[in-house]
Protein backbone atom coordinates (compact mmCIF):
# COMPACT_ATOMS: atom_id res chain seq x y z
CA UNK A 1 0.00 0.00 0.00
CA UNK A 2 1.18 3.55 0.72
CA UNK A 3 4.74 3.67 2.64
CA UNK A 4 3.61 4.58 6.00
CA UNK A 5 6.38 6.11 7.46
CA UNK A 6 6.97 8.25 4.73
CA UNK A 7 3.95 9.75 4.36
CA UNK A 8 3.27 10.39 7.98
CA UNK A 9 6.52 12.26 7.45
CA UNK A 10 4.87 14.49 4.87
CA UNK A 11 2.14 15.27 6.16
CA UNK A 12 3.70 16.24 9.33
CA UNK A 13 6.36 18.54 7.46
CA UNK A 14 3.01 19.97 6.07
CA UNK A 15 1.32 20.61 8.79
CA UNK A 16 3.75 22.30 10.80
CA UNK A 17 4.49 24.87 7.95
CA UNK A 18 0.76 25.25 8.18
CA UNK A 19 0.79 25.63 11.86
CA UNK A 20 3.62 28.15 11.30
CA UNK A 21 1.99 30.10 9.18
CA UNK A 22 -1.13 30.14 11.77
CA UNK A 23 1.04 31.31 14.26
CA UNK A 24 2.64 34.40 12.36
CA UNK A 25 -0.82 35.56 11.70
CA UNK A 26 -1.94 35.91 14.53
CA UNK A 27 -0.67 36.16 17.93
CA UNK A 28 -3.29 35.83 20.52
CA UNK A 29 -5.57 33.21 19.75
CA UNK A 30 -8.31 31.37 21.85
CA UNK A 31 -8.28 28.02 22.65
CA UNK A 32 -10.69 27.56 20.39
CA UNK A 33 -9.32 29.34 17.58
CA UNK A 34 -6.01 27.35 18.59
CA UNK A 35 -7.61 24.03 18.21
CA UNK A 36 -9.75 24.74 15.20
CA UNK A 37 -6.66 25.98 13.68
CA UNK A 38 -4.55 22.80 14.29
CA UNK A 39 -6.83 20.67 13.21
CA UNK A 40 -7.84 22.57 10.06
CA UNK A 41 -3.69 22.71 9.38
CA UNK A 42 -3.70 18.95 9.93
CA UNK A 43 -6.93 18.17 7.73
CA UNK A 44 -5.47 20.15 4.90
CA UNK A 45 -1.97 18.83 5.73
CA UNK A 46 -3.58 14.94 5.34
CA UNK A 47 -5.59 16.02 2.08
CA UNK A 48 -2.70 17.64 0.43
CA UNK A 49 -0.25 14.10 1.06
CA UNK A 50 -2.93 12.60 -1.08
CA UNK A 51 -2.05 14.64 -3.83
CA UNK A 52 -5.15 15.38 -5.15
CA UNK A 53 -5.65 11.80 -6.31
CA UNK A 54 -8.99 11.55 -4.53
CA UNK A 55 -11.73 13.18 -4.33
CA UNK A 56 -12.10 13.83 -0.57
CA UNK A 57 -8.72 15.18 -0.58
CA UNK A 58 -9.89 17.52 -2.92
CA UNK A 59 -13.03 17.85 -1.61
CA UNK A 60 -11.34 18.71 1.57
CA UNK A 61 -9.36 21.44 0.25
CA UNK A 62 -11.83 23.16 -1.40
CA UNK A 63 -14.09 23.32 1.12
CA UNK A 64 -11.55 24.98 3.98
CA UNK A 65 -8.88 26.22 1.68
CA UNK A 66 -11.38 29.45 0.77
CA UNK A 67 -12.55 30.05 3.94
CA UNK A 68 -8.73 30.32 5.67
CA UNK A 69 -5.77 31.07 3.79
CA UNK A 70 -7.53 33.30 1.17
CA UNK A 71 -8.64 35.46 4.29
CA UNK A 72 -5.21 35.24 5.36
CA UNK A 73 -2.30 37.37 3.56
CA UNK A 74 0.37 34.39 4.06
CA UNK A 75 -1.96 31.94 1.81
CA UNK A 76 0.51 28.98 0.53
CA UNK A 77 0.79 29.11 -2.99
CA UNK A 78 0.13 25.57 -3.71
CA UNK A 79 -2.79 25.40 -1.52
CA UNK A 80 -4.32 28.42 -3.33
CA UNK A 81 -3.64 26.83 -6.95
CA UNK A 82 -4.91 23.68 -5.14
CA UNK A 83 -8.26 25.54 -4.04
CA UNK A 84 -8.66 26.78 -7.67
CA UNK A 85 -7.91 23.38 -9.20
CA UNK A 86 -10.04 21.57 -6.85
CA UNK A 87 -12.93 23.48 -7.21
CA UNK A 88 -12.27 23.31 -11.25
CA UNK A 89 -12.36 19.53 -10.56
CA UNK A 90 -15.19 19.37 -8.21
CA UNK A 91 -17.29 20.80 -10.87
CA UNK A 92 -16.22 18.58 -13.59
CA UNK A 93 -16.83 15.81 -11.18
CA UNK A 94 -20.44 16.92 -10.87
CA UNK A 95 -20.82 16.93 -14.46
CA UNK A 96 -19.04 13.81 -15.34
CA UNK A 97 -20.83 11.69 -12.65
CA UNK A 98 -21.51 8.46 -14.10
CA UNK A 99 -25.16 8.09 -14.81
CA UNK A 100 -26.67 4.98 -12.78
CA UNK A 101 -27.93 2.18 -14.49
CA UNK A 102 -31.44 1.04 -13.34
CA UNK A 103 -31.39 -2.01 -12.64
CA UNK A 104 -33.51 -4.73 -14.73
CA UNK A 105 -35.67 -6.37 -11.65
CA UNK A 106 -39.23 -4.83 -12.11
CA UNK A 107 -40.68 -6.60 -9.21
CA UNK A 108 -39.30 -6.01 -5.37
CA UNK A 109 -40.58 -8.14 -2.53
CA UNK A 110 -40.70 -6.08 0.20
CA UNK A 111 -37.96 -7.04 1.77
CA UNK A 112 -35.74 -6.31 -0.77
CA UNK A 113 -37.56 -2.38 -0.12
CA UNK A 114 -36.75 -2.70 3.28
CA UNK A 115 -32.85 -3.76 2.60
CA UNK A 116 -33.37 -0.95 -0.17
CA UNK A 117 -33.74 1.80 2.18
CA UNK A 118 -31.24 0.70 5.38
CA UNK A 119 -28.54 0.72 2.11
CA UNK A 120 -29.54 4.12 1.14
CA UNK A 121 -29.74 5.47 4.83
CA UNK A 122 -26.30 4.02 5.26
CA UNK A 123 -25.00 4.89 2.34
CA UNK A 124 -26.20 8.70 2.67
CA UNK A 125 -25.30 8.88 6.36
CA UNK A 126 -21.37 8.15 4.84
CA UNK A 127 -21.71 10.35 2.03
CA UNK A 128 -22.63 12.61 5.10
CA UNK A 129 -19.65 11.65 6.89
CA UNK A 130 -16.96 11.88 4.01
CA UNK A 131 -16.16 15.22 2.66
CA UNK A 132 -17.13 15.97 -0.81
CA UNK A 133 -18.83 12.28 -0.27
CA UNK A 134 -22.22 14.11 -1.70
CA UNK A 135 -21.15 13.71 -5.09
CA UNK A 136 -20.04 10.12 -5.77
CA UNK A 137 -21.72 6.95 -6.81
CA UNK A 138 -21.66 3.75 -4.47
CA UNK A 139 -18.11 1.98 -5.98
CA UNK A 140 -16.60 5.40 -5.57
CA UNK A 141 -17.60 5.65 -1.91
CA UNK A 142 -16.29 2.74 -0.81
CA UNK A 143 -12.83 3.29 -2.56
CA UNK A 144 -13.05 6.50 -1.31
CA UNK A 145 -14.42 5.51 2.01
CA UNK A 146 -10.78 3.35 2.70
CA UNK A 147 -8.84 5.81 1.50
CA UNK A 148 -10.16 8.34 3.58
CA UNK A 149 -10.00 5.78 6.63
CA UNK A 150 -6.06 5.48 6.29
CA UNK A 151 -5.60 9.01 6.07
CA UNK A 152 -7.56 9.13 9.43
CA UNK A 153 -5.25 6.76 11.17
CA UNK A 154 -2.14 8.44 10.18
CA UNK A 155 -3.11 11.69 10.90
CA UNK A 156 -3.83 10.25 14.28
CA UNK A 157 -0.73 8.66 14.77
CA UNK A 158 1.20 11.67 14.06
CA UNK A 159 -0.97 14.09 16.12
CA UNK A 160 -0.59 11.76 18.81
CA UNK A 161 2.97 11.49 18.64
CA UNK A 162 3.21 14.92 18.53
CA UNK A 163 1.16 15.53 21.26
CA UNK A 164 3.56 13.62 23.90
CA UNK A 165 5.89 14.76 22.32
CA UNK A 166 5.13 18.17 22.93
CA UNK A 167 4.10 17.33 26.78
CA UNK A 168 7.26 15.75 27.44
CA UNK A 169 9.36 18.75 26.10
CA UNK A 170 6.62 21.12 28.62
CA UNK A 171 6.85 18.71 31.20
CA UNK A 172 9.74 16.64 31.30
CA UNK A 173 9.64 14.85 33.97
CA UNK B 1 -29.29 -54.51 -21.11
CA UNK B 2 -27.37 -55.51 -18.63
CA UNK B 3 -24.99 -53.04 -18.86
CA UNK B 4 -27.91 -50.98 -18.62
CA UNK B 5 -28.90 -52.67 -15.47
CA UNK B 6 -25.32 -52.23 -14.18
CA UNK B 7 -25.49 -48.92 -15.18
CA UNK B 8 -28.24 -48.07 -13.80
CA UNK B 9 -27.27 -49.15 -10.24
CA UNK B 10 -23.77 -47.55 -10.53
CA UNK B 11 -25.08 -44.31 -11.69
CA UNK B 12 -27.92 -44.61 -8.39
CA UNK B 13 -24.73 -44.55 -6.70
CA UNK B 14 -22.19 -42.21 -8.75
CA UNK B 15 -25.48 -39.67 -8.00
CA UNK B 16 -23.34 -39.13 -4.72
CA UNK B 17 -20.33 -39.32 -6.31
CA UNK B 18 -21.68 -36.78 -8.94
CA UNK B 19 -23.38 -34.59 -6.96
CA UNK B 20 -21.87 -31.67 -6.95
CA UNK B 21 -21.89 -31.88 -11.50
CA UNK B 22 -25.40 -30.80 -12.03
CA UNK B 23 -26.41 -32.80 -15.42
CA UNK B 24 -30.14 -30.92 -16.46
CA UNK B 25 -29.25 -28.55 -18.65
CA UNK B 26 -27.16 -30.72 -20.71
CA UNK B 27 -29.57 -33.69 -20.16
CA UNK B 28 -32.32 -31.47 -21.53
CA UNK B 29 -29.83 -30.06 -23.67
CA UNK B 30 -29.58 -33.44 -25.06
CA UNK B 31 -33.31 -34.45 -25.26
CA UNK B 32 -34.50 -31.49 -26.25
CA UNK B 33 -33.66 -31.76 -29.88
CA UNK B 34 -34.52 -35.18 -29.68
CA UNK B 35 -38.20 -34.90 -28.92
CA UNK B 36 -38.74 -38.13 -30.35
CA UNK B 37 -36.63 -41.02 -28.69
CA UNK B 38 -37.73 -39.69 -25.30
CA UNK B 39 -39.92 -41.50 -24.44
CA UNK B 40 -38.04 -44.59 -25.47
CA UNK B 41 -37.00 -46.96 -22.88
CA UNK B 42 -33.28 -47.06 -23.63
CA UNK B 43 -30.69 -44.62 -22.09
CA UNK B 44 -29.30 -44.35 -26.06
CA UNK B 45 -32.34 -43.34 -27.13
CA UNK B 46 -32.39 -41.01 -24.59
CA UNK B 47 -29.42 -39.83 -25.51
CA UNK B 48 -29.87 -39.71 -29.13
CA UNK B 49 -26.23 -41.19 -29.62
CA UNK B 50 -24.70 -44.01 -31.05
CA UNK B 51 -25.13 -47.27 -28.88
CA UNK B 52 -21.16 -47.39 -28.34
CA UNK B 53 -21.16 -44.16 -27.14
CA UNK B 54 -23.48 -44.30 -24.68
CA UNK B 55 -22.08 -47.41 -23.63
CA UNK B 56 -19.06 -45.66 -23.42
CA UNK B 57 -20.37 -42.63 -21.46
CA UNK B 58 -21.88 -45.18 -18.91
CA UNK B 59 -18.90 -46.08 -18.32
CA UNK B 60 -17.29 -43.21 -17.54
CA UNK B 61 -19.12 -42.59 -14.35
CA UNK B 62 -18.13 -45.31 -12.78
CA UNK B 63 -14.59 -45.39 -13.99
CA UNK B 64 -14.96 -42.13 -11.56
CA UNK B 65 -16.49 -43.70 -8.77
CA UNK B 66 -14.24 -46.60 -8.40
CA UNK B 67 -10.90 -45.87 -9.91
CA UNK B 68 -9.53 -42.58 -10.84
CA UNK B 69 -8.60 -43.57 -14.19
CA UNK B 70 -11.10 -43.99 -17.05
CA UNK B 71 -11.80 -46.95 -19.33
CA UNK B 72 -9.16 -44.96 -21.88
CA UNK B 73 -9.32 -48.19 -24.52
CA UNK B 74 -12.96 -47.97 -24.31
CA UNK B 75 -13.05 -44.24 -25.16
CA UNK B 76 -10.43 -44.46 -28.02
CA UNK B 77 -11.98 -46.79 -29.81
CA UNK B 78 -15.05 -44.74 -29.78
CA UNK B 79 -15.59 -41.23 -31.73
CA UNK B 80 -11.79 -39.21 -30.81
CA UNK B 81 -14.17 -35.74 -30.30
CA UNK B 82 -13.85 -36.97 -26.46
CA UNK B 83 -10.38 -37.45 -26.49
CA UNK B 84 -9.91 -33.82 -28.25
CA UNK B 85 -12.36 -32.29 -26.06
CA UNK B 86 -10.43 -33.09 -23.53
CA UNK B 87 -7.07 -32.18 -24.65
CA UNK B 88 -5.97 -35.80 -23.97
CA UNK B 89 -6.92 -35.52 -19.89
CA UNK B 90 -9.28 -38.20 -19.30
CA UNK B 91 -9.08 -38.76 -15.92
CA UNK B 92 -12.10 -38.24 -13.82
CA UNK B 93 -11.32 -36.16 -10.98
CA UNK B 94 -13.70 -36.47 -8.25
CA UNK B 95 -12.67 -32.84 -7.15
CA UNK B 96 -15.78 -31.03 -8.05
CA UNK B 97 -13.50 -27.90 -8.26
CA UNK B 98 -11.27 -29.88 -11.00
CA UNK B 99 -14.44 -31.09 -12.58
CA UNK B 100 -15.34 -27.00 -13.16
CA UNK B 101 -12.03 -26.03 -14.22
CA UNK B 102 -11.65 -29.37 -16.81
CA UNK B 103 -15.20 -28.34 -17.64
CA UNK B 104 -13.56 -24.76 -18.43
CA UNK B 105 -11.19 -25.82 -20.86
CA UNK B 106 -13.07 -28.40 -22.61
CA UNK B 107 -15.50 -25.17 -22.87
CA UNK B 108 -12.60 -23.91 -24.93
CA UNK B 109 -11.24 -27.04 -26.51
CA UNK B 110 -14.71 -27.25 -27.54
CA UNK B 111 -14.51 -23.93 -28.75
CA UNK B 112 -11.72 -25.09 -31.19
CA UNK B 113 -13.02 -28.83 -31.69
CA UNK B 114 -14.16 -29.65 -35.05
CA UNK B 115 -17.35 -29.73 -36.53
CA UNK B 116 -18.76 -32.53 -35.36
CA UNK B 117 -18.22 -31.40 -31.99
CA UNK B 118 -19.64 -28.06 -32.52
CA UNK B 119 -22.34 -30.09 -34.34
CA UNK B 120 -22.71 -32.60 -30.80
CA UNK B 121 -21.79 -29.82 -28.42
CA UNK B 122 -24.66 -27.20 -30.19
CA UNK B 123 -27.86 -28.62 -28.86
CA UNK B 124 -26.68 -28.22 -25.41
CA UNK B 125 -26.45 -24.12 -25.85
CA UNK B 126 -24.02 -24.16 -22.42
CA UNK B 127 -21.34 -25.63 -24.52
CA UNK B 128 -21.09 -22.74 -26.27
CA UNK B 129 -18.36 -19.91 -25.90
CA UNK B 130 -19.20 -19.37 -22.46
CA UNK B 131 -17.81 -18.84 -19.34
CA UNK B 132 -20.30 -19.83 -16.68
CA UNK B 133 -19.95 -19.89 -13.08
CA UNK B 134 -18.44 -23.29 -11.96
CA UNK B 135 -21.95 -24.75 -11.17
CA UNK B 136 -23.11 -24.22 -14.21
CA UNK B 137 -20.26 -25.41 -16.00
CA UNK B 138 -21.23 -29.05 -15.41
CA UNK B 139 -22.85 -29.09 -18.45
CA UNK B 140 -19.68 -28.77 -20.15
CA UNK B 141 -18.20 -31.58 -18.49
CA UNK B 142 -20.92 -33.83 -18.73
CA UNK B 143 -21.18 -32.77 -22.35
CA UNK B 144 -17.52 -33.58 -23.00
CA UNK B 145 -16.27 -35.95 -20.15
CA UNK B 146 -19.06 -37.70 -20.79
CA UNK B 147 -19.95 -38.38 -17.17
CA UNK B 148 -23.08 -37.95 -18.09
CA UNK B 149 -24.83 -41.43 -16.43
CA UNK B 150 -27.26 -38.95 -15.66
CA UNK B 151 -28.72 -37.83 -18.79
CA UNK B 152 -28.27 -42.01 -20.00
CA UNK B 153 -30.05 -42.98 -16.66
CA UNK B 154 -32.12 -39.99 -16.47
CA UNK B 155 -36.17 -40.63 -15.98
CA UNK B 156 -38.45 -38.03 -14.87
CA UNK B 157 -37.75 -39.33 -11.65
CA UNK B 158 -34.21 -39.11 -11.45
CA UNK B 159 -34.47 -35.52 -12.44
CA UNK B 160 -36.43 -34.20 -9.20
CA UNK B 161 -33.61 -35.38 -7.14
CA UNK B 162 -30.76 -33.39 -9.07
CA UNK B 163 -33.28 -30.97 -9.31
CA UNK B 164 -33.74 -30.74 -5.39
CA UNK B 165 -30.00 -30.98 -4.75
CA UNK B 166 -28.95 -28.24 -7.56
CA UNK B 167 -31.51 -25.77 -5.44
CA UNK B 168 -29.51 -27.25 -2.59
CA UNK B 169 -26.62 -25.37 -3.20
CA UNK B 170 -28.27 -21.97 -2.92
CA UNK B 171 -27.53 -20.30 -5.69
CA UNK B 172 -30.54 -18.30 -5.46
CA UNK B 173 -30.06 -17.14 -9.26
CA UNK B 174 -30.72 -20.99 -10.21
CA UNK B 175 -34.14 -21.25 -11.57
CA UNK B 176 -35.77 -24.31 -13.63
CA UNK B 177 -34.87 -24.65 -16.49
CA UNK B 178 -37.12 -25.49 -18.62
CA UNK B 179 -35.40 -25.85 -22.20
CA UNK B 180 -32.27 -24.78 -23.97
CA UNK B 181 -34.23 -21.16 -24.18
CA UNK B 182 -33.87 -20.45 -20.42
CA UNK B 183 -30.51 -22.06 -20.84
CA UNK B 184 -29.42 -19.39 -23.45
CA UNK B 185 -30.40 -16.98 -21.68
CA UNK B 186 -28.29 -17.81 -18.53
CA UNK B 187 -25.42 -17.74 -20.90
CA UNK B 188 -22.56 -15.01 -20.26
CA UNK B 189 -20.51 -13.15 -22.48
CA UNK B 190 -18.06 -14.51 -25.09
CA UNK B 191 -14.80 -15.09 -23.29
CA UNK B 192 -11.97 -12.87 -24.89
CA UNK B 193 -13.64 -9.72 -23.86
CA UNK B 194 -14.89 -9.39 -20.14
CA UNK B 195 -14.55 -11.91 -18.05
CA UNK B 196 -18.04 -11.67 -15.83
CA UNK B 197 -19.65 -14.73 -14.49
CA UNK B 198 -23.16 -15.11 -15.40
CA UNK B 199 -25.48 -16.82 -13.07
CA UNK B 200 -28.47 -18.78 -14.93
CA UNK B 201 -31.51 -16.77 -15.80
CA UNK B 202 -29.57 -13.71 -15.40
CA UNK B 203 -30.24 -11.15 -18.44
CA UNK B 204 -27.34 -10.97 -20.83
CA UNK B 205 -27.47 -7.64 -22.09
CA UNK B 206 -24.65 -5.22 -21.62
CA UNK B 207 -26.68 -2.99 -19.36
CA UNK B 208 -27.22 -5.85 -16.79
CA UNK B 209 -23.51 -6.94 -17.46
CA UNK B 210 -21.95 -3.64 -16.48
CA UNK B 211 -23.51 -3.47 -13.42
CA UNK B 212 -22.68 -6.78 -12.46
CA UNK B 213 -19.61 -6.32 -13.15
CA UNK B 214 -19.62 -2.94 -11.14
CA UNK B 215 -21.24 -4.89 -8.17
CA UNK B 216 -18.52 -6.96 -8.40
CA UNK B 217 -16.16 -4.30 -7.79
CA UNK B 218 -17.97 -2.93 -4.94
CA UNK B 219 -17.76 -6.22 -3.52
CA UNK B 220 -14.40 -6.48 -3.43
CA UNK B 221 -13.86 -2.65 -2.31
CA UNK B 222 -16.37 -3.28 0.66
CA UNK B 223 -14.33 -6.56 1.59
CA UNK B 224 -11.00 -4.54 1.77
CA UNK B 225 -12.81 -2.72 3.74
CA UNK B 226 -14.40 -5.03 6.25
CA UNK B 227 -10.73 -6.07 6.85
CA UNK B 228 -9.65 -2.39 7.45
CA UNK B 229 -12.01 -1.65 10.42
CA UNK B 230 -11.76 -3.71 13.15
CA UNK B 231 -14.22 -6.03 14.05
CA UNK B 232 -15.98 -6.24 10.68
CA UNK B 233 -14.68 -9.88 9.34
CA UNK B 234 -17.68 -11.52 11.66
CA UNK B 235 -20.38 -9.71 10.22
CA UNK B 236 -22.41 -10.77 7.39
CA UNK B 237 -24.48 -8.41 6.07
CA UNK B 238 -23.10 -5.05 3.92
CA UNK B 239 -25.80 -2.88 6.08
CA UNK B 240 -24.06 -4.52 9.67
CA UNK B 241 -20.61 -3.76 7.92
CA UNK B 242 -21.40 -0.34 6.69
CA UNK B 243 -22.69 0.47 10.10
CA UNK B 244 -19.46 -0.65 11.61
CA UNK B 245 -17.84 1.26 9.27
CA UNK B 246 -19.58 4.56 9.69
CA UNK B 247 -18.62 3.78 13.46
CA UNK B 248 -15.22 3.75 12.70
CA UNK B 249 -14.73 6.83 10.44
CA UNK B 250 -16.72 8.75 12.86
CA UNK B 251 -14.33 7.85 15.74
CA UNK B 252 -11.38 8.75 13.85
CA UNK B 253 -13.11 12.10 13.13
CA UNK B 254 -13.45 12.65 16.69
CA UNK B 255 -10.30 10.99 17.70
CA UNK B 256 -8.66 13.86 15.26
CA UNK B 257 -10.68 16.65 17.35
CA UNK B 258 -9.53 15.46 20.16
CA UNK B 259 -6.06 15.19 19.79
CA UNK B 260 -6.11 18.94 18.10
CA UNK B 261 -7.91 20.32 21.06
CA UNK B 262 -5.06 18.36 23.00
CA UNK B 263 -2.36 19.80 21.11
CA UNK B 264 -3.86 23.45 21.71
CA UNK B 265 -4.20 22.81 25.28
CA UNK B 266 -0.59 21.83 25.45
CA UNK B 267 1.03 24.30 23.80
CA UNK B 268 0.11 28.36 24.18
CA UNK B 269 1.50 29.03 20.98
CA UNK B 270 0.90 27.31 17.69
CA UNK B 271 4.91 27.30 17.29
CA UNK B 272 6.31 24.06 16.54
CA UNK B 273 10.14 24.26 16.20
CA UNK B 274 10.62 22.84 12.62
CA UNK B 275 14.10 21.88 13.52
CA UNK B 276 13.81 20.29 16.46
CA UNK B 277 11.09 18.48 15.22
CA UNK B 278 13.12 17.20 12.21
CA UNK B 279 16.53 17.17 13.78
CA UNK B 280 16.70 13.56 13.17
CA UNK B 281 14.96 13.29 10.30
CA UNK B 282 15.96 10.26 9.11
CA UNK B 283 13.49 7.65 7.93
CA UNK B 284 11.63 7.63 10.59
CA UNK B 285 10.36 10.76 12.36
CA UNK B 286 8.25 9.05 14.66
CA UNK B 287 10.74 6.77 16.38
CA UNK B 288 12.82 9.94 16.71
CA UNK B 289 10.13 12.66 18.19
CA UNK B 290 10.11 11.51 20.89
CA UNK B 291 13.62 11.27 21.64
CA UNK B 292 14.25 14.61 19.78
CA UNK B 293 11.53 16.37 21.75
CA UNK B 294 13.19 15.17 25.23
CA UNK B 295 16.51 17.67 24.00
CA UNK B 296 16.04 20.66 25.74
CA UNK B 297 15.25 23.27 22.68
CA UNK B 298 15.05 27.16 22.73
CA UNK B 299 11.18 27.94 22.87
CA UNK B 300 10.52 24.72 25.54
CA UNK B 301 12.59 25.57 27.97
CA UNK B 302 11.72 29.49 28.02
CA UNK B 303 8.00 27.98 28.40
CA UNK B 304 8.49 25.75 31.13
CA UNK B 305 10.39 28.52 33.28
CA UNK B 306 7.75 30.83 32.47
CA UNK B 307 5.16 27.94 33.67
CA UNK B 308 7.13 27.67 36.13
CA UNK B 309 6.92 31.30 37.71
CA UNK B 310 3.71 32.07 36.54
CA UNK B 311 2.14 29.42 38.33
CA UNK B 312 4.33 30.25 41.62
CA UNK B 313 3.74 33.47 41.14
CA UNK B 314 0.22 35.18 40.19
CA UNK B 315 -2.56 35.09 37.17
CA UNK B 316 -1.65 38.49 35.33
CA UNK B 317 0.17 36.75 33.19
CA UNK B 318 -0.97 36.22 29.85
CA UNK B 319 -3.81 34.48 29.41
CA UNK B 320 -2.21 31.62 27.95
CA UNK B 321 0.29 30.20 30.18
CA UNK B 322 -2.83 29.80 32.37
CA UNK B 323 -4.96 27.22 30.47
CA UNK B 324 -1.74 25.64 30.15
CA UNK B 325 -1.82 24.69 34.23
CA UNK B 326 -5.19 24.61 34.28
CA UNK B 327 -5.29 22.06 31.03
CA UNK B 328 -2.24 19.65 32.92
CA UNK B 329 -4.23 18.17 35.10
CA UNK B 330 -7.44 18.64 32.59
CA UNK B 331 -4.24 16.61 30.36
CA UNK B 332 -4.62 13.77 32.85
CA UNK B 333 -8.33 13.28 32.92
CA UNK B 334 -6.98 13.33 29.06
CA UNK B 335 -5.47 10.30 29.19
CA UNK B 336 -7.27 7.58 29.91
CA UNK B 337 -10.47 8.81 27.93
CA UNK B 338 -8.30 9.37 25.12
CA UNK B 339 -9.09 5.69 24.18
CA UNK B 340 -12.65 6.02 24.92
CA UNK B 341 -13.04 8.48 22.36
CA UNK B 342 -15.16 10.65 25.29
CA UNK B 343 -13.60 13.75 23.33
CA UNK B 344 -17.12 15.64 24.00
CA UNK B 345 -16.70 15.45 27.68
CA UNK B 346 -13.34 16.94 27.29
CA UNK B 347 -14.27 19.30 25.38
CA UNK B 348 -16.50 19.59 28.14
CA UNK B 349 -14.05 19.87 30.59
CA UNK B 350 -11.45 22.40 28.80
CA UNK B 351 -14.89 24.57 28.43
CA UNK B 352 -15.49 24.85 31.76
CA UNK B 353 -11.55 24.94 32.91
CA UNK B 354 -11.66 28.02 30.45
CA UNK B 355 -14.54 29.51 32.08
CA UNK B 356 -12.67 28.85 35.40
CA UNK B 357 -9.74 30.44 33.97
CA UNK B 358 -11.49 33.74 32.70
CA UNK B 359 -13.48 34.07 36.24
CA UNK B 360 -9.62 34.28 37.75
CA UNK B 361 -8.75 36.60 35.23
CA UNK B 362 -11.68 38.71 36.23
Amino acid sequence: MRNQSSVKQEFLRKWITGLRRYSCEKKNMSFFERKKAIKLSADLAMASTRDKTTRWSQALIANNTDNVFIASSSSSSPKKSSSSRSRNMTTLMRRSRPTRVKSAKKEMSSARCIAKRLMEKRTRKLKNLLPGGESMDEGCLVAETLDYIQSLRDQIEVMRCLVTASQLIINPS
Amino acid sequence: MEQATGVLRGSAHDDVVLESIQFNEEIRGIMAPAPAPENGSSFTALLELPPTQAVELLHSPDCAAAAREPPCHVNTNQKPYLLDSYGGNLTFPSNAALIERAAKFSVFAGENSPPEDAARLAPTSLSGAVKNEPQETDSNPCSTQGCVSDPAVETKNERTPKRKEREKKGKGSLKKSKGIADESSGDGEKLPYVHVRVRRGQATDSHSLAERARREKINARMKLLQELVPGCNKISGTALVLDEIINHVQSLQRQVEFLSMKLAAVNPRIDFSLDSLLATDGSSVMDSNLTSMATPVMWPENLADGNRQHYQQQWQFDAFHQPLWGREEANHNFMTPEHSLLSYDSSANSASLHSNQLKMEL
